[in-house]
């Protein structure tokens, strides 16, 4: 076995083990080959192809084919791993030392040293069109300190920073093409380091890119290239895989699988994600100003029951943030809310309202969203609460509850993915956070322990931190987290060394196509 | 009477049409700010916060009037420019320039199979009226206009694309490129939109044949002994032709709005997507690009069709 394969055999040893159904093939007796291109079925035109400036999750698909990040992440766990940084070190707490890996280049030739580092960062950092300056909000200062090193001064001990630096903040774009670029933005002609090099993007039709031949991890990308259909109705994109239009699809409904299942010419590979379908709750006014209400409420939700019946069973019921496969999942809070409907009554009944409540929630109208409110309906009507959904298209009904308008008691939707849990709880459970609808006021406790769990580099410690932050925000009963949707993705048999990870945006680094 | 030079009425039918331009465009502007939902949440992205939301209210001129907004944009589309995406920053006018000729073939070849089977229908169901023939070409025709044409779409792809795999399921190839691969891609959603076209013109081609068959001329003719075949095809045809042509361009400006459905069906990269994609992250300047191109294809279509119309019958004023 040549040293490829064997890493190939791990890397597939190692998906099996975390759950993955892969087709009954002897997939270890086959070397990946190289050429071919992979033709993908992607569900959304991407907002931008400028990490700095994009805004949606699903970017994420086609900048990580483009783009290399300074830390990248274990598909299994979400633990940083070295990525163009080859090493960091926080040699105090307000200092972050990165060790740039050498000969790196740009598609455009351009060498990607400490200098192009620190031009992003700060770029990220304070450019007026970035939208993620927040995300480096704790870095003062970026510093080059050798041609390969870049040390960055904190404001505050921020050790969620090596995480933040696997998404957005780390893609390191090229210097010279954001100095040449009109407006200052790379958003239609990407340069990055990494495993493809940008062809063409033609809007909601196509993105095509080309493999990188002085790509730093060798013997990668296995392809010539990807071709991404942009198919935002996934019945269609499904049905591009069947015909063999498309090679791969990612992000199915659950409801897809059955049918996929009976397509002898497709196979399909689940696992966990981060992506939590949940309800929002509105704690700054009634009836969720009532910690006993929300307390009910998450009672009085049978999340085992919801798997089964909205998810066809591909995800796993959510009774914090995290999902069990997370480096910072706390089981003892996985306790908290076990189904109780007669606890949820009485919950009621103590907050006042013997005889039940009405209970306004704001939703959105496709077909998968309605039938996981017919089933919470009904399960809520089981406890007393009599829910109302007002549906509206994503962006009109969840700008109506987090904006200015604060439609609705609570919106039942999902969060997507961070790379560091610190970032979910941030931007949710603080009190002027977008994602607190009612920007109410948290504990001061809450608070305290997201800013420790970003004060200790020490992940025993990290966990403890975020152990206290779930058990606050669980029970104060904040948000109803329902299930963790598993990453769903259809392919053609010839398609090989795809694994899903838990952040559930997908990256194709070991993909490879069979002739 | 006096007939008018035909530039002469192309040059006022032109200038009738401008105000239609700028009344249809406010309206959909005006919608579009009315519905509640913002792209500068959307602009703003995932970790997105009040603050930021404020800065690209300003950065992208979503803060100031409505009207000067829609006078903004007006004012660039006197000057020849569409303005580009809110959100991805590509030219409206390359969106369309692309979108444009997929729904245009899709159209095309729905508009002549819709003739191609409508036309025989509606005359073989003309010669005797209340037969057994027509009873049949009034039951498919029933069944064109009742049937959905998104459900056609799909069982048409279920059989003919994943079944039998004849014709391609989903996507657009560019017609320039390859015409062959192009008409194979459009040919489904083409048929999927001509059902409703086809029982359009038999019913209404029946009906006025049959007009023009009980009239006192069509008796003469029948007098001098000429063949019922000569009757319709030479004269009768000839007579209804001025309301075919009026059924087509209705049916070119239906089969334009049938598409939106169409090409989500096929995943066809056309106007109709693009609309979708930019009314639902009300990304205006895109809506407003397409409603622009879609209105001046309709006055076109009408156009052409008044000028044929009244080439074919001079009674008809222009």
């Amino acid at each position: 076995m040549t040293e490829m394969t064997r890493r190939e055999a791990i890397a597939l040893t190692s998906a099996a083990i975390a759950g993955v159904t892969l087709s009954g093939r002897a997939w270890a007796d086959v070397a990946p080959k190289r050429g071919g291109t992979l033709r993908i079925s992607a569900p959304a035109n991407p907002s931008s192809l400028d990490p700095a400036t994009g805004g949606a999750g699903s970017d994420h698909a086609f900048l990580f084919t483009m783009y290399d990040t300074l830390i990248e992440w274990d598909f299994e766990t979400l633990a940083p791993r070295p990525g163009l940084a080859e090493s960091w070190k926080f040699t105090d707490p307000n200092t972050l030392v990165l060790n740039i890996r050498t000969g790196v280049t740009f598609h455009d030739g351009t060498p990607l040293d400490a200098e192009a580092v620190k031009f992003n960062l700060e770029r990220n950092k304070s450019d007026q069109k970035s939208n993620i300056k927040a995300d480096l909000a704790s870095v003062a200062s970026v510093e080059v300190t050798s041609p390969t090193q870049v040390t960055l001064k904190l404001s505050t001990p921020d050790t969620a920073l090596p995480l933040i630096l696997s998404d957005r903040a780390g893609m390191i774009v090229s210097p010279s093409a954001l100095k040449a670029a009109e407006g200052g933005t790379v958003a239609r002609k990407p340069v990055g380091a990494g495993a493809y090099a940008f062809i063409s993007w033609a809007d909601g039709e196509r993105i095509v890119v080309k493999r990188n031949e002085k790509y730093w991890k060798p013997n990668r990308p296995l392809p010539d290239g990807i071709e991404f259909s942009i198919i935002p109705e996934l019945t269609t994109g499904a049905r591009s895989v069947t015909a063999g239009q498309n090679d791969l699809i990612y992000q199915l409904p659950p409801r897809q699988k059955a049918i996929l299942d009976r397509v002898s010419s497709v196979k399909v590979v689940n696992g966990p994600t981060l992506y939590v379908i949940q309800i929002f709750l509105n704690w700054a006014k009634p009836p969720f100003d009532n910690p006993k209400v929300r307390q009910a409420f998450n009672f009085a939700i049978d999340r085992e029951a919801f798997v089964k019946a909205a998810l066809a069973g591909l995800a796993e019921p959510a009774y914090m943030n995290l999902p069990k496969a997370h480096w910072a999942y706390d089981k003892s809070v996985a306790g908290l809310y076990s189904y109780d409907p007669d606890k949820a009554r009485k919950l009621l009944a103590e907050a006042g309202f013997k005889d039940g409540l009405a209970i306004d929630l704001v939703g959105y109208p496709d077909q998968d969203s309605v039938q996981r409110q017919e089933i919470l309906i009904e399960q809520l009507r089981k406890a007393g609460m009599n829910v109302r959904f007002a549906n509206a298209p994503i962006a009109e009904a969840s700008a109506a509850f987090f904006a200015s308008e604060k439609r609705g008691s609570g919106l039942l939707a999902a969060w997507t993915g961070r790379p560091d849990p610190s970032l979910t709880y941030s931007l949710m459970f603080t009190k002027d956070a977008y994602y607190n609808a009612g920007r109410a006021p948290v504990p001061p406790e809450l608070e305290a322990a997201i800013k420790a769990s970003r004060a200790s580099e020490d992940i025993e410690q990290r966990r403890k931190a975020f152990a206290t932050v779930q058990r606050l925000v669980m029970e104060n009963a904040f948000v109803a987290p329902l299930a963790f949707q598993y990453e769903l993705v259809a392919m053609n048999k010839k398609v090989q060394g795809y694994r899903p990870n838990l952040l559930g945006k997908p990256k194709y680094d070991n993909v490879w196509l069979e002739s | 009477m006096v007939r008018r030079s035909p530039i002469k009425v192309v040059g006022s039918r032109l200038l009738q049409a401008l105000p239609v331009i700028v009344l249809a465009t406010f309206m959909v502007f005006a919608l579009l700010k009315l519905v509640p939902g913002d792209i500068a949440v959307t602009l703003a992205g995932d970790n997105a916060s009040d603050a930021r939301i404020a800065e690209i209210r300003s950065i992208y001129g979503l803060d100031r009037p409505f009207l000067v907004q829609y006078g903004v944009w007006l004012g660039n589309v006197v000057q020849g420019d569409l303005s580009q995406s809110l959100l991805t920053g590509e030219q409206v006018a390359t969106s369309i320039g692309r979108a444009f000729p997929n729904t245009l073939l899709i159209v095309v070849i729905a508009l002549i199979l819709a003739l191609l089977t409508g036309i025989p229908m509606g005359v073989i169901a003309a010669i005797k009226p209340n037969g057994w023939v027509d009873k049949a070409v009034s039951m498919i025709a029933s069944l064109g206009v009742a049937i959905p044409g998104f459900w056609l779409a799909m069982i048409l792809v279920a059989e003919i694309s994943l079944r039998l795999n004849w014709l391609p399921a989903t996507g657009a190839k560019s017609f320039t490129a390859s015409p062959i691969e192009a008409i194979r891609h459009a040919l489904l959603p083409g048929i999927a939109i001509a059902a409703y076209g086809m029982a359009e013109v038999a019913r209404q081609l029946r009906g006025s044949l049959l007009e023009v068959l009980s009239s006192q001329y069509v008796r003469t003719l029948h007098a001098k002994g000429l063949s019922m075949s000569r009757i319709l095809w030479q004269h009768g045809l000839k007579n209804v032709s001025v309301n075919l042509f009026t059924i087509i361009s209705l049916l070119v400006n239906r089969m334009l709005a049938a598409t939106v459905v169409i090409e989500a069906v096929f995943a066809i990269p056309g106007l109709g997507s693009l609309i979708v994609r930019g009314a639902i992250q009300r990304d205006f300047p895109i809506v407003q690009g397409v409603v622009f191109t879609m209105v001046i294809v309709v006055i076109l279509v009408n156009l052409i069709t008044d000028l044929l119309c009244a080439a074919i019958d001079p009674r008809i004023e222009q």
